[in-house]
């Protein structure tokens, strides 16, 4: 009788009653950027594999990158690329002992956040420079 | 493994509304409670009931409410709870989003306009808010939460200088109330295999303990890629736990130790 009703036991509500909140996101957000990468670096692959087939396919690639569409994938994959190395840092500095405490983890949280995005377009702006495209 | 999803015999139905005040009611007077409720007794689905709580007639705690709730509306509302100061750890629930003691939180601190009450997540439900924690005491058993050691008893107490003592600060204070470990996505996830935090912390507990003298041994139990290293350092523990202990932080120091003597 007891194991049949314990078979029977609901599950109570997780995922779908939890409040969010940003250090959890952040764990989310690294695991996600950490799946992009690998579209990423498919990205970068057919970039050399275009390289070494030759000119033709070179310029297709190129001009796929140039696009829109490509530009706003290599963008996204920067952000991502830059996300995950700071949030990296950071496990890395957990990984010490240091910076747990529940001040600590808000501003790490936040510092990987703005950093994040400040520094993508620190290197789109110099990459624009750099290449003569502004 | 992952779910994201509630199983069929788990998902939420809609419930009843039992006292709506009055249209004329005294603005801010009555405060909304949405309810998990489940009755093994029927073969019907989980469901959320909505009760109001008269606040000028109730305590200011949202343990306060629930009894209210359970003495003048609805005596089959069933949930644990003991001490009311945050000492005994039963009333640990999930309240407003977050896991915490019903019994040390304010009405007032909740977020939401309604207050929604769930069981501690992801655990199997005995009724209401009574979640089945066999597995946890179960998992809290298995790190040996004893003094062990192989020196011959001392005529009187095992004796501990005052630095060693200062050193089980912010582990002796777990009350074993699950907040963080229902808290955790690892946990709910890998529960079977992994610890969780309240269990690491205590594990930590008698690592740390200048007394014990099976440290090696402890820290053996727990080299294993789901008891210990399911922990991402995804950090709802430590922002989860009622009496601000920092189950993450020792965690990290049990990983550290491991590291440190290998």
């Amino acid at each position: 009788m007891t194991n049949k009703l314990e078979a029977e036991r609901p599950l109570s509500p997780h995922l779908q009653i939890y409040r969010p909140m940003l250090t959890m996101m952040m764990s989310i957000a690294h695991r996600i950027t950490g799946a992009g990468l690998a579209v990423g670096f498919a990205l970068l692959t057919w970039w050399l594999v275009a390289i070494s087939i030759g000119p033709n396919a070179y310029a297709y690639v190129q001009d796929f990158f140039g696009s829109l569409l490509g530009r706003a994938l290599l963008f996204a994959f920067t952000w991502a690329l830059i996300h995950h190395m700071l949030g990296g840092i950071r496990h890395l500095i957990w990984d010490t002992g240091a910076g747990l405490d529940k001040q600590t983890i808000e501003i790490f949280a936040l510092a990987t956040i703005i950093g994040s995005i400040v520094l993508t377009v620190l290197v789109w702006i110099i990459g624009y420079y750099a290449m003569g495209g502004l | 493994m992952v779910q994201f999803t509630l199983p069929k015999n788990s998902k939420i139905t809609k419930g009843k509304e039992w006292n709506p005040p009055a249209v004329d009611a005294e603005p801010g007077r009555w405060r909304e409670y949405r309810v998990y409720r489940y009755d093994p007794e029927t073969a019907d689905n989980p469901r959320v009931d909505t009760y109001w709580v008269d606040m000028n007639d109730c305590g200011p705690m949202v343990l306060d409410a629930l009894l209210w709730i359970k003495n003048k509306i609805d005596p089959t509302l069933t949930f644990r709870r003991s001490c009311r100061e945050g000492v005994c750890g039963s009333c640990s629930m999930n309240i407003d989003g977050t896991n915490t003691l019903a019994c040390t939180m304010h009405a007032e601190e909740a977020k939401g306009a309604a207050i929604a009450i769930y069981p501690l997540p992801h655990m199997p439900v005995v009724k209401d808010l009574v979640p089945d924690m066999t597995r946890f005491y179960a998992q809290h058993r298995e790190i040996e939460p004893w003094l062990k050691t192989d020196s011959p008893t001392p005529q009187k107490e095992w004796r501990q200088s005052h630095d060693d003592r200062e050193k089980l600060d912010g582990l002796y204070e777990c009350i074993l109330c699950a907040c963080c470990s229902t808290a955790c996505p690892s946990y709910w996830w890998n529960g079977d295999r992994y610890l969780g935090p309240a269990i690491l912390l205590q594990a930590n507990r008698w690592v740390e303990d200048s007394r014990d003298e099976r440290t090696g041994e402890r820290l053996d139990d727990l080299e294993d890629p789901f008891r210990l290293y399911r922990c991402h350092t995804i950090l709802n523990c430590t922002k989860a736990c009622p009496k601000g202990l920092n189950p993450a932080a020792s965690i990290a120091s049990l990983k550290r130790k491991m590291v440190e003597r290998s």
